[in-house]
């Protein structure tokens, strides 16, 4: 049985205008699950529903199978982590993180014990008696850590909370939220708009897109395999072109690639696809290489300029079925502008996507 | 060159500000009887005649009465709204806004005149009520915006923390919300407060017999008297005033929310 449940949640601010629309989604006990999406994709929404901020139009929230869906956002025994942290600032940091257990008239001395405990598990024993003006922002969202685990809630909610860090800290606070959710082995749900992020950290990844849910999966399978042409767009595949099915076989189909056949992945969601569709195909720019001057068999194409970017140069090539993107290691034969090259697939990676009813035709 | 002539319309400026005051200053201690400058001789009999004159003495208690009375009602009518304007959006809030701050931007000597007609003359109201109801009605727009101008600085979702951590909205907005807004509290009352005991125009319209407040007092004690004995009240009211603000910014740093 799933430890959080959500079942066809309808939240609409305006009317006829669903920010979320008969959403569902399981979370398992001890599971970190991201909600991934663009700005006003309703991830924030569903986290606020979660919470009991908003009041859904429609559907349940279960949590351990009971119904939170009419429970005051007070008594869901639910630990919430803000982007701004919302840190108390007239409380030390010790009474930021006792706050919840007042609430609940915890005795004095077990008070103290588990705020002193809660902070020494976020590496801040030594900064009780500061009030959070007086810390740094990494330090104000370990507090703000402390403070939502130490009430033991049943779930914890994370609303972007590494996006007021510098990019470094970003890393360390991580790792640092995913070693205390293991430690705890609390159930969390974990809203970012940031793919590397919720790559790195979760269990599973939801990515969203206006209010629907585009795709579920672990970090692997959907950072290998996107099924919508949102969610390819979104992991980060940065070419994609338009080709014609040659032929179709079980797993696998067949496109044109500057004269030679390449065989590829697909994915479609109205059934496999006919020979002569039109396939959408996408690929990264470190799934191609590029070859010095036109060769015999694979596209042939013009580099227009390069980017350098550390270990990688970034090139972009015309070809005649468009531009593409492409990573080359920097060690690697440099081509200058102007210059004519290759474009070397390595299909294995690409994926074709089928989204409108064309494979039908 | 430039600075050179700052510098020089800056002393200007202040003799033009500070002049008069210290004209005052001086004739206060003077012991002739009617206020002339250079002052000659010293006395501080003045200054005792100030506590003597009943007309101050009872006009001053109306004035502290009056003010207090008026600031904290003020301040417990602008709280609910400067949370509202701050808190919610909704359709009318910027009309809400405009209206809350007419009696700032309507001339005092108008709202005196209007308050007259209305309870007064209409209403046949008290006098002491009438002055009550007319500062706490210039005074409420001050509180309104600096009340928020402190929850402006206030992170909106401290209050969701609070909540989520198991506090239902009222004991989060009196354990995170309003400890908070403590200094806003503190520097729209000191505010409110010299405000009210140094208003004229409302006070003037709405004074009656026997009951008048501390600057409408000393403009009709002018009427009939010429003596420093209205230089040295000056002179104590300066003092008083300098002290209230001077304490407010050390302890609560008033500048940031005016």
């Amino acid at each position: 049985m799933p430890h959080l449940e959500i079942h066809n949640l309808t939240v609409s601010y305006e009317k006829n205008q669903p920010t979320l629309e008969q959403f569902s989604l399981d979370v398992e006990q001890g599971e970190l699950l991201s909600l991934l999406g663009p700005s006003g994709c309703g991830k924030t929404t569903t986290l606020r529903s979660v919470a009991g901020f908003i009041r859904p139009d429609a559907g349940q929230i279960l949590i351990n199978d009971r119904d939170y869906t009419q429970l005051p956002p007070n008594r869901r025994d639910i630990g919430l982590v803000f982007q701004s942290y919302a840190l108390f600032p007239h409380l030390t940091v010790f009474n930021n993180v006792a706050f919840g257990l007042r609430m609940r008239r915890i005795p004095k001395k077990e008070i103290h014990d588990r705020v002193t405990n809660a902070l020494e598990m976020v590496g801040l024993d030594a900064f009780t008696k500061r009030r959070p003006a007086q810390l740094s922002g990494g330090q104000q969202q370990r507090v703000a850590l402390a403070r939502a685990t130490v009430i033991e809630p049943q779930v914890l909610l994370l609303d972007e909370p590494l996006s007021n860090l510098d990019a470094k800290l970003r890393v360390d606070m991580r790792q640092e939220i995913r070693r205390l959710q293991q430690q705890l082995g609390i159930t969390t749900l974990y809203v970012t708009h940031d793919q590397v992020e919720a790559m790195s950290i979760s269990d599973r990844v939801v990515v969203m897109n206006q209010g629907k849910i585009e795709q579920i999966g672990t970090p692997e399978s959907i950072f290998a395999a996107p099924e919508t042409v949102f969610v390819a767009d979104f992991m980060g595949f940065d070419n994609h072109f338009n080709a014609a099915v040659v032929s179709v076989q079980d797993r696998k189909l067949t496109v044109d690639w500057g004269g030679a056949p390449i065989e590829l992945r697909w994915r479609s969601k109205f059934g496999s696809p006919q020979r002569g569709a039109r396939a959408e195909i996408f690929f990264r720019a470190d799934n191609a290489s590029l070859l010095a001057g036109p060769e015999a068999s694979g596209l042939v194409g013009q580099v227009i300029l390069h980017t350098f970017h550390g270990n990688e140069l970034r090139y972009l090539v015309e070809t005649e079925i468009g531009e593409f993107s492409i990573m080359q290691d920097s060690a690697s034969e440099r081509f200058e502008p102007g210059a004519a090259v290759t474009v070397q697939p390595q299909p294995q990676k690409w994926i074709a996507i089928f989204e409108e009813t064309e494979p039908y035709a | 060159m430039v600075s050179r002539w700052m510098y020089i319309s800056l002393v200007i400026l202040y003799g033009f500000l500070l002049g008069p005051f210290v004209i005052i200053f001086m004739a206060s201690f003077g012991a002739n009887a009617t206020m002339a400058f250079p002052p000659q001789g010293f006395t501080l009999d003045w200054f005792a005649r100030v506590f003597e004159t009943s007309q101050f003495v009872d006009s001053f208690w109306i004035s502290l009465q009056l003010a207090l009375l008026s600031t904290i009602v003020s301040l417990v009518m602008g709280m609910p709204v400067a949370y509202a304007l701050v808190r919610f959006q909704f359709a009318a809030s910027g009309l809400v806004e405009t209206v809350f701050s007419a009696p700032i931007l309507v001339p005092g000597l108008v709202i005196g005149f209007a308050m007259l007609n209305f309870f007064v003359l209409l209403g046949k109201m008290p006098v002491m009520t009438g002055l009550f109801i007319g500062h706490t009605a210039i005074l409420f727009p001050y509180s309104v915006r600096v009340i928020s101008a402190s929850l402006r600085n206030l992170d909106p979702y401290v209050e969701d923390a609070a909540v989520s951590l198991g506090a239902n909205r009222l004991r989060g907005f009196l354990l995170v919300v309003l400890p908070n807004m403590q200094a806003g509290i503190a520097a729209a009352f000191v505010l409110g407060f010299i405000t009210s005991f140094n208003n004229v125009p409302v006070s003037l319209f709405l004074s009656g017999p026997g009951v008048t407040t501390l600057p409408v007092s000393m403009l009709s004690y002018m009427e009939y008297y010429f003596d420093p004995t209205i230089a040295a009240l000056s002179t104590l009211l300066v003092a008083f005033t300098v002290v209230l603000v001077q304490t407010a910014e050390r302890v609560l740093g008033l500048s940031q929310f005016v």
